[in-house]
């Protein structure tokens, strides 16, 4: 069976509304947020009878001293007719059609419009929208008609989507005076993470982020963000990389309070390969990068590979975030082959023009120095739609040993990279 | 020849006959998985030592490192500490999974030396390559001492090592090109494929020195489709 609960002339704020689905919570874990002051309770398996449960609803609401509607019915659509038609109505399981048949189309909330249009068919209630032909309506009206026409009938298909919890942890230290120093501030921050750890194994979560909130006596509060590089519930990491983050920190005042926030809220446990896993520490690599981060003053990067004919685009970057946990991509998990094969390395360097000339339309200079071996040109375009960049690219050995990649754009040309 | 000489001699010549197939008895050796080059370090680089690998120009230095960084991110992390010369598809190709590799960025020298320091005392990654800055001697000291005492493979990538590094580094190899390949024939059907390598020990604390030729070739790719360092 599933309630429903609505408040007339809607016009509260959202923080209210979420107010109230807060208070709902205590009458069933499930409850749908339909909007515009209608929510849906799924009551299936609770203990009393509608009646019951109206009064429950009544009960937590009573301190919100606004009108209420509540309904009944075998489904969605029961349950909001229902509480449409009055409060207090319930909608008995086979008996939907029956129900809902003299109740006008206004159930249905449909454009006024398409009331209209019907009213002009002589169709005024659910029942004689029911009666019509299934087939011939929903040519007529259109694929929102088979919905319709099914509501009238007492049918409704759409899935109770049940409102997601937002669990908040947090901790909060308010002194009466101020830290006097940089060993008293971590050891709030200390307790502080304690408190959000114990709080998260409750909850069987991981943090994949922390806000820190840290008040100052001049009545400035100053807020860090500290992204973890994998989610966790460790203390040891938390306050490592926290510490990173406030080591590299200035404060215009004195810290009298802290306030601590997980965030990235994850499921928690990690996967765990059945056979051979990696070998890295997470949590220890997340320490790394903060403490790079606020050394270098730039994140660690990561490479991605992309599809692209310029060589500056064939690659990006991006911070660095852990792969998955995965097992060993050798044949059972436990052994691959282990070749490895000696490529050349292009080193790119800045790019810097050079005085090439040619022989025999392939360059036989560069500078001072002769080309020995000389492979190409190939032909790179693109962008012709934008602004087009046209370059011929060649691999040439100097005298001295040296292999480089040279391109000529225009008539100019450049030295892009050697190989090493 | 006196007799004591004599000896000496003999011993020479009997570890540098071998030298490529010495292998260094009950110690963990970090294999680069290319034969050559493990048979010329005796059976890889031991754990915890700082490498130097010495070239100038296209020596193939950075071929030797990636294959490095390759073995390195098989089952756990690399690091590189990087002033923008990196070209990732370049050491995809070389085996190194990027996903797994952490690239530092750090142009000064002191930022290069501060990055070190943190990755080698972390034990994040197994192998860190970095090139020689103009760091100070008691800097290489630290760095080679932080990476014996965490079993961290230090590569420095130099056109020749500094007297301070050369006194601090545990292994030198030096490279050199012998010849650069080329597929099909020259100019516009012609492909820059590789080279060939002289690589040379310069020092092992632990084994003996020698040298040997290895090549270094890009796979052969169709134009236009390739996802490598060339066409």
């Amino acid at each position: 069976m599933i309630a429903c609960v609505r408040v007339p002339n809607y016009a509260l704020g959202e923080i209210v509304w979420q107010e109230m689905l807060d208070a709902l919570d205590a009458v069933t874990p499930l409850i749908e947020d339909a909007g515009s002051g209608t929510a849906f309770l799924d009551m299936h398996g609770m203990r009393g009878d509608p009646r019951v449960w109206s009064t429950h609803v009544r009960a937590e609401l009573v301190r919100f001293e606004l009108p209420l509607h509540i309904g009944a019915g075998p489904n969605r659509f029961c349950a909001h007719a229902a509480a449409w038609s009055g409060d207090g109505t319930v909608i008995e399981s086979g008996r939907e059609a029956g129900a809902l048949a003299p109740l006008p189309l206004e159930v249905l909330e449909l454009e006024s419009g398409i009331i209209e249009r019907l009213h002009l068919l002589g169709v005024n209630t659910l029942g004689e929208l029911a009666r019509l032909p299934h087939g011939p309506f929903v040519r007529r009206f259109g694929s929102d008609a088979a919905r319709w026409h099914e509501h009238a009938r007492g049918i409704d298909r759409v899935p109770f989507l049940a409102r997601g919890h937002a669990v908040s942890i947090e901790a909060t230290m308010l002194g009466e005076g101020s830290a006097e120093s940089e060993a008293a501030v971590v050891f709030a921050l200390r307790v502080l993470i304690g408190r959000i750890c114990n709080d998260l194994e409750r909850c069987g979560k991981r943090a994949g982020a922390l806000q820190v909130e840290i008040e100052l006596e001049d009545a400035q509060t100053d807020r860090f963000d500290v992204a973890l590089a994998a989610a966790t519930s460790q203390e040891r990491a938390m306050l490592d990389v926290l510490r990173v983050k406030l080591e590299s920190a200035r404060f215009s005042a004195p810290i009298c309070g802290l306030r601590l926030r997980a965030l990235g809220l994850e499921e928690g446990g990690e996967p765990i390969p059945l056979l051979a896993g990696d070998e890295i520490d997470r949590a220890n690599v997340a320490v790394v990068l903060a403490r790079l981060e606020a050394v270098l003053g730039e994140p660690v990067r990561r490479a991605q590979i992309r599809a692209a004919h310029p060589l500056e685009e064939r690659f990006a970057y991006e911070p660095f975030t852990l792969p998955a946990n995965r097992p060993k991509a050798g044949r059972y998990g436990f052994g691959e082959a282990e070749s490895t094969r000696l490529v050349p390395q292009l080193r790119l360097l800045e790019v810097t023009e050079i005085d090439v000339r040619l022989r025999r339309g392939e360059p036989a200079t560069i500078g001072e120095r002769t080309v020995t071996q000389c492979a190409g040109p190939w032909r790179i375009e693109e962008g012709w739609f934008t602004a087009a960049v046209v370059r011929d690219e060649y691999d040439v050995q100097l005298e001295d040993g040296e292999i480089c990649r040279i391109y000529r754009q225009g008539e100019r040309w450049y030295l892009r990279g050697s190989y090493d | 020849m006196l007799p004591a000489r004599a000896g000496f001699q003999d011993l020479k010549t009997r570890f540098s006959a071998g030298a490529g197939a010495l292998r260094l008895a009950r110690e963990p050796l970090f294999s680069t998985a290319i034969p050559a080059i493990d048979a010329l370090l005796g059976g890889g680089i031991p754990y915890g030592t700082l490498l130097t690998i010495e070239g100038c120009g296209s020596a193939g230095c950075r071929s030797i490192a990636a294959a490095l960084l390759a073995q390195g991110t098989r089952h756990g992390l690399g690091a590189v500490i990087d002033g923008g010369e990196l070209y990732p598809p370049a050491l995809a190709a070389a085996g190194v999974r990027l996903d797994r590799l952490l690239i530092v960025p750090a142009a000064t020298p002191m930022a290069l030396a501060r990055a070190a320091d943190l990755l080698l005392r972390s034990r994040t990654a197994r192998v860190v390559v970095m090139t020689a800055g103009a760091l100070r001697a008691a800097v290489w000291a630290r760095l080679a001492k932080l990476a014996a005492r965490t079993g961290t493979v230090l590569v420095v990538l130099a056109a020749r090592a500094s007297a301070e590094l050369s006194v601090v580094a545990g292994v030198r190899l030096a490279c050199r090109l012998e010849r650069a390949v080329l597929r099909g024939t020259r100019g516009l059907w012609g492909v820059f494929a590789g080279f060939e390598l002289h690589a040379e020990v310069r020092k092992h604390k632990r084994a003996c020195s020698g040298e040997v030729l290895v090549k270094a070739l890009t796979p052969p790719v169709v134009y236009g489709r390739d996802e490598g360092v060339s066409r």
